[in-house]
């Protein structure tokens, strides 16, 4: 008997010994060549373990633990509200995108005796004479407002559920700060095409901003851009519409349902 | 000190898993993935096509362009801010103080802009005044009627912002208009109250006797 160990690591004698077929032979010495440089194992142990989390046997859903005999919950189809705007801001996201290419925020005049500015007649040229224009702008405004929509009866489905309380305060939290940015979005949206509705809802805004004690007017000035609507105030939502928001309210979104993927859906009963 | 925290925290999971005899898990929420996820991609394909479907049916307009010098009769946001278009209507409730002589401590529009705060701020702490471990609204009568009033605020406020339009419509005045924006949600407050009351004692403890038993409602 020999008193010298076996090499655990030598692959090669481990090789000699298990009589391999050619193929597998090619196969182990690539394998083997790859993972001394690669350390190809470890991907494969991440792989492993990603496929193993994602097809653990899953708990006992509620109606099983609860043995409720398909007395399905009779709320349980607004729990979809929560996806539905998800869709829905997407949706609006990528018309919205389509949307751009065909429009510029100013408020310059046309020329002409119009009072057409260059944001309207962009407008205009969408719905009028771009190939699927009208249905752009059409699914855009639409998305937009089921979007709204959605959320509100979201919001409305975790209250009566008593979804908000321990431990989802928190998401409750970002909620509310999701759907004031769903308004504000639309809000935004309102103004670019410059109409005489846009422009006046931007003249109630502004007012709103200046009236609020102290720093009124330093509202005023960051969001509208001055204390009268212009030029200023145009490119200012244009850029809270197309850059800012997009950016705050999907990593919002993100982290929402983040946590709600960490702690799974609150238990309807 | 994070490390000891976690440390701690592993420990006190580690130990009540062990204390428990509920085995399946020790969470109260069933899983977002697969059970929740599946359901919602066939719901979510119906709902996206029929709002593909919506947008080819009615396609919107556009008013005029922007006139700086000829205000328009009606002047609205889209329909949903129309609650907080109607918040910034309710000077008349503005508490006037004799003491200052009739006047008002804060401005008329000041008043409106803080209404809007407000009610943004009461919605966001709702979860750290209602705690306990209660779901249904029958389990918390109070709750709910609450919550039903509030969403039948938020309608009638709406349909204050747009009180031209309703007067036109209806043979209600101002005054009367006014008054079933906070007497209408009052009631259903109550309305809402009295069913919930009324459904909780044969059904509550009926449906579901073993999650009860398990988590009796604090
Ligand atoms: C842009 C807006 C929002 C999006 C995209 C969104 C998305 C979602 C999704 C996909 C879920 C998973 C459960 C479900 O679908 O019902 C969820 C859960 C939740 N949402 Fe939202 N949500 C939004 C706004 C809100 C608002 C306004 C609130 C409340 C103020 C809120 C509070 C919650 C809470 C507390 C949960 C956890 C509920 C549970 O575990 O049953 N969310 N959200």
């Amino acid at each position: 008997m020999s008193l010298e160990r076996p090499d655990e690591h030598d692959h090669d004698a481990w090789m000699e010994r298990k009589e391999l077929s050619p193929i597998e032979e090619v196969y182990l010495t690539v394998l083997i060549w790859l993972d001394r440089r690669l350390r190809l194992v470890d991907y494969l142990e991440l792989l492993e373990d990603m496929y193993y989390k994602t097809n653990l046997q899953m708990p006992k859903s509620h109606t099983e633990q609860y043995d409720l005999d398909n007395k399905f919950w009779y709320w349980y189809p607004l729990y979809a509200l929560g996806s539905f705007s998800t869709i829905a801001y997407v949706v609006a996201s990528i018309s919205g995108a389509l949307l751009g290419f065909y429009y510029a925020p100013s408020t310059q005049a046309v020329g002409g005796e119009t009072l057409r500015s260059v944001a309207y007649s962009n407008v205009l040229f969408i719905m009028g004479d771009l190939n699927f224009g009208l249905f752009l702008r059409s699914l855009h405004r639409w998305s937009a407002q089921v979007m709204t929509a959605a959320v509100f009866l979201h919001m409305l489905r975790v209250y009566f559920t008593g979804a908000y309380k321990e431990p989802r305060e928190l998401n409750w939290i970002i909620g509310i700060v999701l759907i004031s940015l769903t308004m504000v979005f639309g809000y935004t949206g309102y103004l670019l095409p410059w109409s005489q509705l846009s422009y006046w809802a931007g003249q109630i805004g502004v007012e709103m901003a200046l009236s609020i004690p102290l720093i009124g007017d330093w509202v005023a000035q960051l969001i509208f851009g001055g204390f009268t609507l212009g030029e200023a105030t145009l490119q200012r939502m244009y850029i809270l519409h197309v850059f800012v928001l997009p950016f705050v309210v999907t990593g919002l979104i993100a982290v929402h349902i983040g946590i709600v993927w960490m702690q799974g859906i609150a238990e309807p009963h | 000190m994070t490390y000891e925290y976690f440390e701690r925290s592993r420990r006190e999971d580690e130990d009540l898993r062990q204390a428990s005899d509920y085995v399946e898990r020790d969470v109260l929420a069933f899983p977002t993935w697969p059970h929740e996820m599946i359901r919602n991609l066939a719901l979510t394909s119906f709902f996206l096509g029929l709002m593909f479907f919506i947008s080819a049916a009615v396609p919107p307009h556009i008013p005029g362009p922007a006139n700086a010098n000829s205000t328009p009769a009606v002047i609205l946001p889209d329909w949903y801010l129309y609650w907080s278009f109607g918040l910034l209507k309710l000077p008349p409730l503005n508490p006037e103080l004799t003491l200052l002589g009739g006047e008002k401590l804060v401005s008329d529009r000041v008043f409106g802009v803080v209404a809007n705060l407000v009610v943004v701020g009461v919605i966001a702490t709702v979860p750290f005044l209602n705690k306990g471990s209660a779901r249904r609204p029958v389990e918390e009568p109070f709750w709910a009627a609450i919550g039903v009033g509030g969403v039948v605020f938020a309608f009638t406020i709406a349909v204050l912002s747009v009180k031209n339009l309703v007067a036109e419509t209806f043979p209600l005045g101002p005054h009367e208009l006014f008054d079933l924006t906070f007497f209408l949600p009052l009631v259903s407050v109550f309305l809402a109250y009295a069913v919930l009351k009324t459904m909780r004692e044969g059904y509550m403890f009926e449906l579901n006797r073993r999650y009860y038993r398990l988590r009796p409602p604090k």
